[in-house]
């Protein structure tokens, strides 16, 4: 299973699509949000330097995981390749187990280098239990989005994987204050954002690099998303994979 | 031992039934070609073979076990009718990932070697051609060292010069008892390079044996001579011949025995007889008829 695990890494790397929206999107945006308002101070007290830190880094972990799930997923049901695969010894929940997991690692770039730009460009500094603390949660709240990607791919042909996942990417980001602050968003939109996942993955983050710990009720809502939204990804699964 | 045993296989797909009460064993060790025109039901056995498709009714077994277990076994390989490879990874580590899926495999560069690969080993499946793409879906297929070699119209877009490597490649790798069973449209590929031959029309089998023994089967040969003007009555009922066909003044009978039938000609009509040719029927002429038969 490493092999597989290498295999999916390395497509990915090599793939032009991930590669601009995950690692250079969320850098570049970083760049530009910081150099405006990173002199401010943003709600709970964080500057907005460290605040788009981890909105950016939010962002680009949840487009990594979406990226590298929906449609790769979605094409690889559609070409030919899963069947390539099912008549290899390799089992089916070797197949899922592989795709999260290297999903996973492939958040890991945009976390890294938006924090490592953070440090670097605008001097963003933290005690070290709070960059642990800090990569942890952004790493493993990543679990709903990579279950929503295999989801929609699961579900969804190639071509219609490829807007749906877009769209979940740029509505779980807008709706979930990662682009603007949720404190600045009009009421209706904010009601919308409080149910959503994305707003309490950089809820935990952003309690973090505060210094207030982990925020419990952020850190029980991704762990509830992420078993109901992995449950129905295994349930897509298995139904994209069963054999008729 | 047999490799395959299909036990009164159907499967149907809504109102289509793609294949009808199959009963077939295969040998293993045997080279085995499944012949058919489109919609024959072929890909839909090999599917089932392979345990992708669940028949509707009746047994697969692959060596003894369920197609499910064969697999996972690592007992079979395949080259489906298409199918995509991953853009962006090299032929190598595509091979490279298949073969160590399999418990024990070829080496990686006998493989490369084998499907005539080694030249194009650096370079990503996105840039690859047509006919290179099917090497590597081959490589990929003996990659894990199977038993049982399936192969779905394996030579679909490859020229002339990579077919013939091919076929050798399949031939070498079937020696030392393995296994193969490739379907095909081409007719003289199932007779140069299979020891059986199974037609399939319709979802049935319309004929099995040797290339020889379905050329025979399916009347044969064909004796033909300038009628000219003279009468036609009679001709059909020659010994041996099972059709009669005029145009321009050209008489062709199909039959079993060619020597009864011109014995007769001669010495049973008071016709004269010119420009006589007999020949075998090919086995192209053997499959139409026999796929006629069977609608
Ligand atoms: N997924 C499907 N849904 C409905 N009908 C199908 C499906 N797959 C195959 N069929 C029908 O089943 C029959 C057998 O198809 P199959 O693909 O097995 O033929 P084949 O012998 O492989 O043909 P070809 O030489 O064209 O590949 C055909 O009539 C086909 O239309
Ligand atoms: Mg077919």
């Amino acid at each position: 299973m490493t092999d597989y695990i290498r295999i999916e890494l390395l497509r990915m790397l090599r793939n032009k699509r991930y590669v601009i929206f995950v690692v250079a999107f969320p850098v570049a945006f970083y760049l530009v949000f910081s150099g405006i308002y990173g002199g401010e101070v943003a709600a709970g007290g964080l500057s907005g330097k460290a605040y788009f830190m981890v909105s950016m880094s939010a962002y680009g972990a949840l487009a990594a995981s979406l990226m590298s799930t929906a449609v790769p997923w979605a094409q690889e049901r559609g070409s030919g390749w899963l069947r390539q695969l099912q008549i290899t010894p390799l089992s089916g929940w070797k197949i899922i187990t592989t795709k999260l997991v290297a999903s996973m690692l492939l958040v890991l770039p945009a976390i890294l280098l938006v924090c490592a730009a953070a440090v670097l460009v605008q001097g963003v500094s933290l005690p070290p239990g709070r960059w642990l603390g800090l990569l942890a949660a952004m790493w493993l709240g990543v679990a709903p989005f990579a279950a929503l990607g295999l989801t929609i791919g699961s579900l969804l042909p190639p071509d219609t994987a490829q807007p749906v996942s877009m769209i979940g990417m740029f509505g779980l980001a807008l709706l979930g204050g990662l682009w603007i602050p949720l404190e600045v968003m009009p009421e209706g939109m904010r009601s919308v954002a409080r149910v959503l996942p994305s707003a309490e993955y950089a809820g935990m983050g952003r309690g973090i690099v505060a210094g207030d710990g982990l925020p419990a009720g952020d850190a029980l809502a991704v762990v509830v998303w992420a078993a109901v939204l992995g449950v129905i990804a295994i349930l897509a699964y298995r139904r994209a994979t069963a054999r008729a | 031992m047999n490799a395959i045993a299909f036990a009164d296989v159907s499967r149907r797909y809504g109102d289509v039934l793609a294949v009808d009460g199959l009963d077939l064993t295969v040998e293993a060790g045997r080279t085995v070609a499944l012949l058919g025109p489109n919609g024959a039901g072929k890909s839909t056995s090999i599917n089932m073979l392979l345990g992708l498709l669940r028949p509707t009714r009746g047994r697969i077994e692959v060596f003894g076990h369920s197609p499910d277990e064969a697999v996972a076994r690592g007992e079979v390989g395949a080259m489906l009718q298409s199918g995509e490879l991953i853009p962006e990874l090299t032929v190598r580590e595509l091979v490279a990932f298949v073969r160590r899926l399999y418990p024990s495999p070829l080496g990686l560069d006998e493989v490369l070697e084998m499907a005539d690969l080694t030249g194009l080993a650096g370079r990503r499946a996105a840039k690859l051609s047509g006919g290179q793409t099917q090497r590597v879906r081959f490589a990929l297929a003996i990659a894990g060292a199977p038993r049982l070699l399936v192969l779905d119209e394996p030579t679909a877009a490859m020229d002339v010069e990579s077919r013939l490597r091919f076929w050798e490649a399949m031939r070498s790798y079937a020696e030392g008892g393995r296994t193969v069973l490739f379907a095909t449209h081409y007719l003289q590929e199932a007779d140069e390079n299979s020891d059986r031959v199974i037609v399939v029309a319709g979802g049935r089998v319309v004929a099995d044996g040797t290339a020889a023994e379905i050329k025979a089967g399916a009347g044969g040969h064909t004796v033909r001579f300038t009628l000219g003007g003279q009468a036609a009555a009679g001709l059909e009922a020659l010994p041996g011949v099972s059709a009669v066909e005029i145009s321009a003044g050209t008489a062709t009978l199909r039959t079993a025995d060619p020597d009864a039938t011109v014995a007769a000609l001669y010495r049973g009509t008071t016709l004269e007889v010119r420009d006589l040719r007999i020949d075998g029927a090919d086995l192209e002429d053997a499959f139409l008829s026999l796929v006629q038969e069977s609608r």
